[in-house]
Parts: C-alpha cells; structure tokens; sequence
C-alpha cells in the first residue's frame, strides 16, 4: 500500500517535470522567444509588452552608433522580400519596421544597409519587445539580445530606362518648336 | 445676371497659370541636382521628363494666350485655386514615374498632400526611395509652404500690377512691404535664413546621434523642411520614431512651433518689434489653446497609465500635440498608436487642436489663431453688451502687428471661413464612417486633411477607397486656400458653362 503511494507520487512529480519542460520549450514568453511580424507587435503592443521576441527582415537606413549600443531598425514587410526598386510587387502599404536598441559589437556582423541602391542584409533578431521603452523617452522598440545575419544584402541594379529617354527627347523636340512659334508670335506682336 | 467669361478673360487666365506651372518646372531643378550628384539616373530623367512637360505647357501658353489685360480679382482666384490644381498634376509626373505608386491619383494624393503641407502620403516603399525623390517630397512642402504662387510672384511676374490679387487669393492677406513682388520675396528671405540655420542644428544633431555626415546633412534639410513648412514629411516611414533622438525632437519642435507664426509677425520681429511676439493675437491665441489641449491630453493619460514619466509625456504627448496644433504631423508613435494606446480623450485632444490649427499668413493650416481670437473676443463682447446697462457702447479690439476695432463684417468673415473648415472636417468624418471606419479613426484622419496637418490614425494608406482619395485631395486644396479661391473657381466653371455673353464694346 505504501509502495503504491511511492510510485503515484513518482507518477505526479515526473508528469509535473514533462509538462514544464513542455511549456518552456513552446510557450510564447520563454527564453528562446517567438518568432512574430512587426504587424502584429504594434497592432497588438499590449499583450506583447515585456515579451522575448523574434523578429526576421531587412535592416535599412542607417546604423546609429550611440556609446557602446546601437539603433538599427528592422522592416519586415513583404519590400523586405524584393523592394519595388527591383521590381516587387505593390503591397499597399509603405513599410513596416521597428527600431532595435543593441550592444554595438551585435551589429558588427551588418554590411548592407537597405535604401533605393542597396537590399539591406537580412537579419534575425532576439530581444524584448517594449510597448512603452521607459530607458528611451517611451519609444515601441525591441531591446535587442543577439542579432545574427541571415542573408547578406546585395546592390540593387537599376538598368538605364531608355523609353524615358525616348520620352525626354519627344518632349525637348516639341519644346524647341513651340519656342520656334512663341517667338515668331512676340515678333509678329512686338 | 451671370455674364460668360470672354475669351480674354480664359487667355489671361491660362497665360497667369502657365508662369505658376513653369515655377514648379523650376524648382524641380533643385532633386534633379540632387539626384545627379547621388548618380540616380533614372530618378533624374524623371525629373527631366516633368520639368520640359512643364516648360511645353508654359510654352503653349506663352504662345496662345498672351494677352495686354491685368489681372482682376476674380481672375487671381481661379488662377490660384486652377493653378494649384494643374500643379498637382504636372509635379505628379516624378512621382508616378519613379514607380513608387500604384496609381496616378495616388501620386497626386501625395503633390497635393506636399504642396499644401498636410504630409499624408500614399507613397509605397518608401525605406528604399531615392535622394532625388526624397529631396522632391521635401521641396514641395517647403514651397508649397510659402505658397506656389509666391513663387511664381517671386521670379516670373515682375511689373503686374494684378500681382496682388493672386497673391492674396492663395490664402495669405498680409503685405509685409508695399509692394506686393517684394513681400513675396521677404517671404522666401525669411525662409531660407531659418532653413539655413535650422539645418545647421539638426545636421549637429543627427551627426551626435551617429549618422553620417553626407546622410545627415541631408536628413537634416529634409527634416527641417517637413518642419518649418508644417508639412510633416520624413524620408524613413518611422518619421521621427526613426531617430530615437529627444534633440531632434526638440529642434523639429521649436522649428515648427516658428514655421507655424504668421508671416507678418515673423517681419515685424526681424524689424525689431520683438514686442509684438506677446501682443499678438495668434500668439496668444495659440498659448492658450496649446494649454488646454495639453490639459485634455494629460487627463487622457492619467486615466491611461501609460506613459509614466514627464519625459514620455513630452516625446510622445506634447510633441505630437503641438505636431497636430502647428499643423506639421511630425510624428513618434506609430499611426496605429493613436488609436490604440491614447485612448478616446487624448486621441480627441489631438483632433481638437488639429482643427484649431496654426496662425494665418504661415505655413499652416485649420481655423487659425487670429479667428479663434476674433470669434472669442466677439462673443466676450456679446456677453459683456448683455451685462451692461442698454446705453453702453461695447467695442471690442484685437492687436495684430497693429490696434484693429472688431467689426461685423470682421467677425461674419471669420464665422464663415470657421464653419467651411467644420463642413469639410465633417462631410470627411462621416464618409470615413459610411466606409466603415472606426468613428474616431475617421474623424482623426478626415480632420488631419482638411486642417492640413498630416497626422494618420492609420486610415490613410493606398488601399484606402479611391473616392475618399479623391475628398481627401479636395479637402487639402480648399483647407489650404481657404474656400475663396475654390469657390470662385466652381463659380467661374458655371458661368463658362450657363453665363450669357456680354456686349462687346
């Protein structure tokens, strides 16, 4: 009979154990952190306020050094993907990125910053989300843990439009004869 | 009896008109520069492309329409209200070729929105635009600041005694000088020594905040345009979330606070009438409605618990009040915050100072200070006529750069300019609700259009419907130049269609 109890209290603890290993390894807020959209950090800020978060896309504009951290902002949006400068598709929106604070030797790794000739590298990066960063004035950031270089970024090549030089060319042509009849109006006119 | 306009009167009008196109024309010199130094090649034949379409427009007015007749005052308000209008167009061929847009309504959404200085924009992608592009959003709202037309006057309508009457028809009733050519320029003095030293501050700034020198120096006349113009506009869509900079935000604050002071008081300063900075009305006007926006907004975060300290109080509650009270939309929250996490009271705060506006004669928009000051003094007059004996003579005055007797005539203007701006905000709220939109949501953003300030609570955007597009555009242009011009405008378009022809003498 008291062997019994032994064995269901060993039952109880081990299932206890599985279940808890089971929560850290898929819950939402654990230490690994869940991969999520800007999207949907902003537009649900409070539920993942204080949280440990993934967030995967294209670094763009530029890399601010401030002391021994660094802001670098991160978008995710399908331009992340293919910009319209490379000829991606409409989305319907502008973009949509967020700004992570990290230790400065995290963004060593960063070669390419994403702009009009450059796709950014493509970048993973861990940290806590902030609805409200109470360190920077209230900002919605991600205090950045590690950052790791997915993809690295590459030049955008712009080939030269030519039907737009057709077009400026068809335009300075029938500028210079409507400036050939202006003239001869102001001359018939005085 | 509606007389039909004579040929001369539509010549004169397309001649005037043409001068305002080839104006834009010009300007477009500066982002094509740009975009050449920065080897953007394709951007600058964009820019190549919109300025010989406007170099053959003024052409073929030049040609056509010239005419020996001076401008009349009706003739200044459709060339204003018609100039604006076809500007939109001809300066919506860079952005529509740069294929950041999806449509070209949408890239006139933006020129307008630019010109204007309200700084919504449907511009997709914008984290990868171009300089040349970049510096092109920017100028609009500068020169759309000062106004188009002062442009125009400014270099192309030197010794038209019909000057005048453009000039006031864009919505600006005060001369500086005597004359007219010279006050437009005093305007552009003004401007450029601002954008002069507010750049040096915020290229200071950016370069301590660890940008790059070539980038900030940009970043800083781009951000100092979008400021003192009380446009709004940012070259990264964070706007100035993007910075993380309480320096920034502090310099973009002072500069759009000065951009949004009416021109008059700005050259009464530089006179030396630094007096006149406490006197006058639309100072005091905007002080006291700053506080009391500032007072519903700190009642709307005490309920929130959001924002805790005085420093997040002021980087992201004052500073985007004043962005909406100076009309300017600067921003550093995300649009979908303003809804989401100001909650009812500080959203309304915002709305109400949005449609209160800045001062007349400035950058920027919505009722204006110096009527808010004319219809209160009014009504304290009224109040003060019903408490004193039926024999007392009650006059009541305001001080604007001089003394000025308020009268009926006065007080009725204001009282109509103040109910089209409520009409506009409205008819956009409710057209916003009937698609769908969250009340709040709608007004916001309808408000933010018609007052000219820019500020989204996340209703604008390219897949908005095309008809609120096409109001919101409507709204910007007839916010900007008050309903004169437009109304004028509408009237000249009837009388071309229903008027009878005059007898010629």
């Amino acid at each position: 009979m008291r062997g019994t109890a032994v064995l269901a209290c060993l039952v109880v603890i081990i299932c206890g154990c599985v279940c808890a290993l089971l929560v850290l390894c898929t819950g939402p807020a654990t230490g690994m952190g869940q991969e999520v959209k800007v999207k949907e950090l902003v537009e649900n800020s409070e539920s993942y306020d204080g949280q440990e978060v993934i967030v995967e896309g294209e670094v763009v504009g530029d890399l601010m050094i401030r002391g021994d951290e660094a802001w670098i902002t991160v978008n995710d949006d399908p331009y992340s993907e293919r910009s319209l400068e490379e000829g991606g598709d409409f989305a319907g929106l502008s973009n949509y990125g967020i700004g992570v604070w990290l230790p400065r030797q995290e963004t060593e790794a960063i070669r390419v910053l994403g702009s009009y000739k450059n796709h950014g590298d493509r970048v993973r990066v861990r940290g806590i989300f902030h609805r409200v960063d109470h360190s920077h004035g209230g900002d919605m950031d991600i205090e950045g843990i590690s950052l790791q270089v997915m993809k690295p970024g590459y030049p955008i090549r712009h080939s030269f439009s030519y039907w737009k030089l057709a077009l400026v060319l068809a335009l300075a042509s029938m500028a210079a004869c409507l400036a050939i009849v202006w003239r001869r109006r102001i001359g018939k006119t005085g | 009896m509606i007389l039909k306009p004579s040929r001369e009167d539509i010549k004169l009008i397309g001649w005037a008109i043409g001068r305002v196109i080839l104006g834009v024309g010009l300007i477009m010199a500066v982002p094509l520069a740009v975009s050449l130094v920065c080897s953007e090649w394709n951007v600058a034949l964009d820019f190549i492309i919109g300025m010989l379409a406007c170099v053959v427009f003024w052409l073929v007015t030049e040609s056509f329409c010239r005419t020996k007749k001076d401008l009349k005052w009706s003739h200044g308000l459709v060339v204003a209200s018609g100039g604006w209008i076809l500007a939109m167009i001809f300066g919506a061929i860079p952005h529509y070729l740069s294929g950041h847009f999806r449509s070209f309504l949408d890239a006139c959404f933006d020129l307008m929105s630019g010109y204007t200085t309200t700084g919504l924009y449907l511009l997709q992608d914008l984290d990868h635009c171009s300089h040349g592009l970049n510096m092109w959003r920017h100028l609009l709202t500068y020169a759309g600041g000062q106004g188009i037309i002062v442009i125009a006057l400014t270099f192309l309508f030197a010794g038209t005694a019909g000057a005048f009457k453009i000039y006031v028809s864009e919505g600006k009733e005060e001369k500086l000088l005597p004359n007219v050519i010279n006050t437009a320029r005093a305007i552009w003095m003004i401007s450029l020594s601002y954008l002069v030293v507010g750049s040096a501050f915020l290229w200071l700034a950016l370069l301590r905040e660890g940008m790059p020198a070539g980038r900030g120096f940009l970043h800083a006349i781009w951000l100092f345009m979008g400021a003192w113009s009380t446009g709004g506009f940012a070259p990264q869509s964070l706007n100035l979330l993007y910075y993380h900079s309480l320096a920034v935000e502090l310099i973009t604050l002072v500069i759009m606070v000065i951009g949004s002071f009416n021109f008059a008081l700005h050259y009464a300063v530089w006179t030396g009438k630094t007096k006149e900075i406490y006197q006058n009305i639309e100072t005091r006007s905007f002080t006291l409605t700053a506080l009391f926006g500032t007072l519903v907004l700190s009642l709307g975060f005490e309920k929130l618990g959001l924002f805790t300290n005085l420093t997040e109080f002021f980087r992201k509650g004052f500073y985007n009040l004043i962005s909406g009270h100076t009309t300017t939309g600067s921003s550093t929250i995300y649009s979908v915050s303003f809804y989401r996490d100001f909650g009812f009271i500080a959203m309304w705060a915002v709305i109400l100072v949005m449609a209160i506006g800045a001062s007349a004669c400035s950058t920027g928009g919505g009722f204006k200070g110096i009527r808010m000051g004319i219809l209160f003094k009014y009504l304290r007059g009224e109040i003060r006529r019903l408490a004193s004996p039926e024999s007392a003579v009650i006059a009541e005055k305001i001080h604007h750069i001089r003394d000025i007797w308020l009268d009926d005539a006065m007080v009725k203007g204001a009282m109509f300019i103040v109910i089209c701006y409520v009409f506009i905000y409205f008819v956009g709220g409710l057209l916003g609700v009937l698609y769908g939109y969250d009340p709040s949501v709608a007004f916001f953003d309808s408000v933010s259009a018609g007052s000219n300030s820019g500020l989204s609570a996340g209703l604008t955007g390219p897949l908005m419907p095309a008809a609120l597009k096409v109001y919101y555009i409507f709204a910007m242009w007839a916010g900007r130049l008050e309903f004169i011009s437009i109304i004028a405008l509408f009237s000249f378009g009837g009388a071309l269609v229903r008027g009878k022809k005059g007898r010629k003498r």
